[in-house]
């Protein structure tokens, strides 16, 4: 579903990602775990061209990541979730939610409040549709994040560390309905410190480190066997 | 000389009607300023070189001459520019509010691209994320967003506007300075005459501030950010 080859990206002089290879098959849950600064986040982030990759290619679903059509068609089939939640500020949940069906996927306006209610009724938050996103708590506005991306009817989901902006308290009801996701088979590539979450949900572990993948693997195996000697400090510092 | 305030009273209709036209020349050239002042913001922030270039030096020329020199400028260079012989009726009108449009336009022009480039870039993610392309994110996204925090300093732009339509009076607009001017040297009263004129002037802006203040107000209800 997903192919990247030989994916390198820099800032100026600055390699960030320096070679990454991988495929992510249709329904699996991919979380890539690494260091501050490793490039886990821009790798996810070129998956959906918000970087542009200095070199590499990029097929996702069949579809080339080489020109502005194909990145528009690839991200309406890419939903992606933020750390900082993005909502638009200026609309309610309901309306953010139905925003991009009505005005890139053309649905009616009436279909799009029914499907962003179900949506709204998926994620826990029925009761929010028509607050701003100023008055929920941050692990309500990720669910509504969440469900905006589903909005578009995705074939794949990327997480961009999606519980570390939240309280502790909040992080909970936001990787539960990530793993309701899981469960439903939508394909996703997760980026998170979530070390349960990925043990629990997670189809394979990428470990990243210095801009390439060092490690990946099933992740029971993964963490209690790591092979590679980055991979070992890190998870010795974090479990 | 004594004061004599009778005159000053007595020109109250005229001056009610040069009032009305200053706000009717403020709010073309508000009109006009808007409506260049997005599309400048918007090249000011485009992708292409050239077309950066030509905003900036349409920005940097209106705003670095006089506004009075602009407007001999529009008033000669237009009849030229379009080859007629005669003038049409009321020209000055024309080209009065062209040339405060076109200032305020570069001013506006400012004021849009720092709103425009406030906005948290975040925002844009999420709606390319969505599958919008630029164009849509900016409609739905970021311009209504910026267009919030835009209403103090575009008010305060209005106000200089306002202030500013008295230049008119120097290619022969009889708005409010102007009439205050000729009434006053034919009833040799300046002081209470533009005195009076200064209250018009007063009551005129304090509207508008009351007017931004109410929408500011208004707008910005339902966001906290």
């Amino acid at each position: 579903m997903i192919y990247v080859k030989n994916l390198y990206k820099s800032y100026g002089k600055l390699e960030v990602l320096k070679g990454i290879n991988c495929h992510i098959s249709e329904q699996e849950v991919v979380v890539v775990i690494g260091p501050s600064g490793s490039g886990k986040s821009t790798f996810l982030r070129c998956l959906n061209k918000l970087e542009e990759a200095t070199s590499g290619e990029i097929i996702v679903d069949g579809i080339v990541l080489n020109s502005e059509a194909n990145v528009n068609a690839v991200r309406r089939e890419v939903g992606m979730v933020f750390q900082r939640f993005n909502l638009f500020p200026h609309m309610t949940a309901l309306q953010n939610v139905v925003l991009a069906p009505e005005i890139v996927r053309k649905t009616p306006k009436k279909e799009a409040e029914t499907i962003g209610l179900e949506l709204l009724a998926k994620v826990g938050l029925s009761d929010k549709a028509d607050e701003y996103p100023d008055r929920l708590s941050g692990g309500q506005q990720q669910r509504v994040a969440i469900a905006r991306a589903l909005a578009m009817k995705p074939k794949i989901m990327l997480f961009d560390e999606t519980t570390s902006a939240l309280d502790p308290e909040m992080v909970g009801e936001v990787l539960a309905v990530m793993k309701d996701l899981a469960r439903e088979g939508m394909t996703m590539v997760v980026v998170t410190h979530e070390m349960g979450f990925a043990r629990e949900v997670g189809d394979r572990v990428i470990f990243m480190d210095e801009g390439i993948i060092m490690e990946e693997g099933e992740p029971n195996e993964v963490f209690a066997h790591p092979k590679n000697s980055r991979t070992q400090a890190f998870l010795s510092k974090i479990l | 000389m004594e004061m004599n305030w009778a005159a000053a009273v007595d020109s109250i209709p005229i001056l009610n009607k040069a009032a009305l036209l200053t706000l009717e020349l403020t709010a073309g050239a508000v009109a006009i300023g808007l409506v260049i002042g997005l599309f400048m913001a918007l090249a000011r922030l485009s992708k292409l070189k050239i077309v950066r270039a030509l905003a900036i030096a349409y920005i940097d020329f209106f705003r670095g001459t006089p506004l009075l020199v602009q407007i001999f400028l529009v008033y000669f260079l237009v009849p030229r520019l379009l080859h007629w012989d005669t003038l049409p009726d009321n020209y000055q009108y024309l080209a009065g509010v062209l040339a405060m449009g076109l200032n305020s336009g570069a001013y506006i022009a400012e004021i849009f691209r720092a709103g425009i480039q406030s906005i948290d870039r975040g925002q844009t993610e999420a709606a390319r994320s969505l599958g919008m392309n630029q164009s849509q994110s900016l409609r739905y996204v970021v311009l209504p967003q910026a267009f919030k925090r835009v209403i103090p300093p575009l008010g305060n732009e209005f106000i200089a506007l306002l202030k500013d339509s008295s230049l008119l009076s120097i290619i022969a607009i009889q708005e409010l300075f102007y009439s205050g001017k000729i009434i006053a040297g034919r009833t040799f009263q300046p002081i209470p005459m533009y005195l009076t004129v200064a209250l018009y002037y007063l009551l005129m802006t304090q509207l508008i501030s009351q007017w931004v203040a109410y929408m500011e107000r208004r707008m910005g209800k339902n966001d906290l950010r």
